[in-house]
């Protein structure tokens, strides 16, 4: 959904029945509904080659997680880049456009790249993951991470940036680093948990 | 040598602030925790760079711009991780200085060093040379690329070793091979693992 098939008033409709529907799911019996309906997926999950070969090797497992904190760094790198330069701290005699634009591309691969790692890792261990409640803090991160690059920073950055409030660029930026370091954090809790 | 360093990691282990440190279930969590997450600080920007040198990123803005710009965040995001890095090495002495993971991970360490120094002095001949003509060129000249691809390599193995550190498979309480024995530095006879 491009923030240009739709109009501002009609994008905000959309967003406050979106925040609607998430906390009438969350304070309803449609989570716990949900949540045991996934537990056969999960199982599954295990019998899948990636989950076989991730139970079985422990080398090639700890190699993807290696690769996984990889693509990690770069999408870091990338964050970090992006929202340096929204709050002008670096880069700020290159113009907006070309930052945001090749930190994005950085971006769309390392999430990609983060996204494969992570579901062959998860179906490895996809019982013990269902059971830890900061594997689905992790899981709300990082769609509340998607959700923010594809259908609020990345339209909202394709106007003309240098005309936008400098405290709307300084928001975004503070709010991306804010949900990337909880996504970053809460996948190294994993690591301990359990 | 071995019996060299497993002395100073038995001494090291006699402290009570290294038991405290490996006991501690939320200090060393905090401690490893911030030691991965500055990866996304210091090898975010080391490969930001490496990838504007081999032309796959950031190919409009000007090469010596990546190079300079991140240099300081990087160095700060590695400060960060050496310190961390040594305070884990703090709170197992024994076991660490022991892994054969540890110890390639150190020599690719070094490696790395030695090649980040002269990727720096190619980079500044490259620079008095050619007048900073190839600066806006989508790739960097080929020794700079060369520079680049082995520090990105170097660093794919170093966090592949940092990571296999945890695993138990060469440790010197399993009786390993006499040669992986001799590579990893078990001692004959030792009382602490």
């Amino acid at each position: 959904m491009s923030s240009r098939m739709l109009p501002s008033y009609t994008r905000s409709v959309a967003v406050i029945a979106t925040i609607g529907l998430c906390l009438g799911f969350a304070f309803s019996n449609a989570r716990l509904d949900t949540y045991s309906a996934l537990l056969p997926l999960f199982e599954w999950m295990e019998t899948t080659p990636f989950g076989v070969i991730g139970k079985t090797w422990g080398a090639v497992f700890a190699t993807v997680q290696a690769v996984h904190l990889l693509a990690m760094a770069v999408l870091g790198g990338a964050i970090l880049v992006s929202d340096g330069r929204l709050l002008s701290v670096i880069f700020t005699d290159v113009p907006q456009r070309q930052v945001q634009d090749a930190c994005h591309r950085l971006f769309v691969w390392s999430l990609l790249l983060s996204i494969i790692t992570g579901v062959f890792m998860a179906c490895g261990v996809a019982i013990k993951v269902y059971y830890l409640n900061v594997f689905w803090y992790k899981m709300l991160a990082l769609t509340v991470g998607v959700v923010f690059v594809f259908f609020v920073r990345r339209p909202l950055l394709r106007h003309d940036i240098e005309n936008l409030n400098p405290w709307v660029l300084r928001m975004v930026a503070v709010a991306s680093l804010m949900i990337w370091f909880s996504v970053a954090a809460t996948g190294r809790w994993i690591g301990f948990s359990g | 040598m071995n019996q060299l360093i497993y002395e100073f990691a038995t001494w090291l282990d006699t402290h009570s602030w290294s038991t405290q440190l490996h006991e501690s279930f939320y200090m060393y969590n905090l401690v490893e925790s911030t030691h991965v997450l500055a990866l996304m600080v210091s090898l975010g920007m080391l490969f930001l760079i490496d990838l504007r040198m081999l032309g796959l990123a950031f190919v409009d803005i000007p090469a010596t711009a990546i190079a300079h710009r991140l240099l300081l965040p990087m160095l700060i995001g590695f400060s960060v991780m050496i310190v961390t890095g040594l305070l884990l090495f703090y709170a197992i002495p024994v076991r660490t200085s022991q892994s054969l993971w540890f110890r390639i991970k150190v020599v690719l360490l070094i490696a790395a060093a030695v090649n980040a120094w002269l990727f720096h002095r190619r980079m500044q001949d490259a620079d008095s040379s050619a007048g900073g003509s190839w600066d806006l060129a989508v790739k960097a000249p080929r020794r700079l690329q060369i520079g680049a691809a082995l520090s990105l390599s170097f660093w794919v193995l170093i966090v592949i070793c940092g990571r296999l550190i945890a695993y138990d498979w060469f440790d010197c309480r399993g009786e390993p091979s006499t040669f992986v024995s001799t590579i990893t530095g078990c001692v004959a006879d030792q009382t602490q693992f």
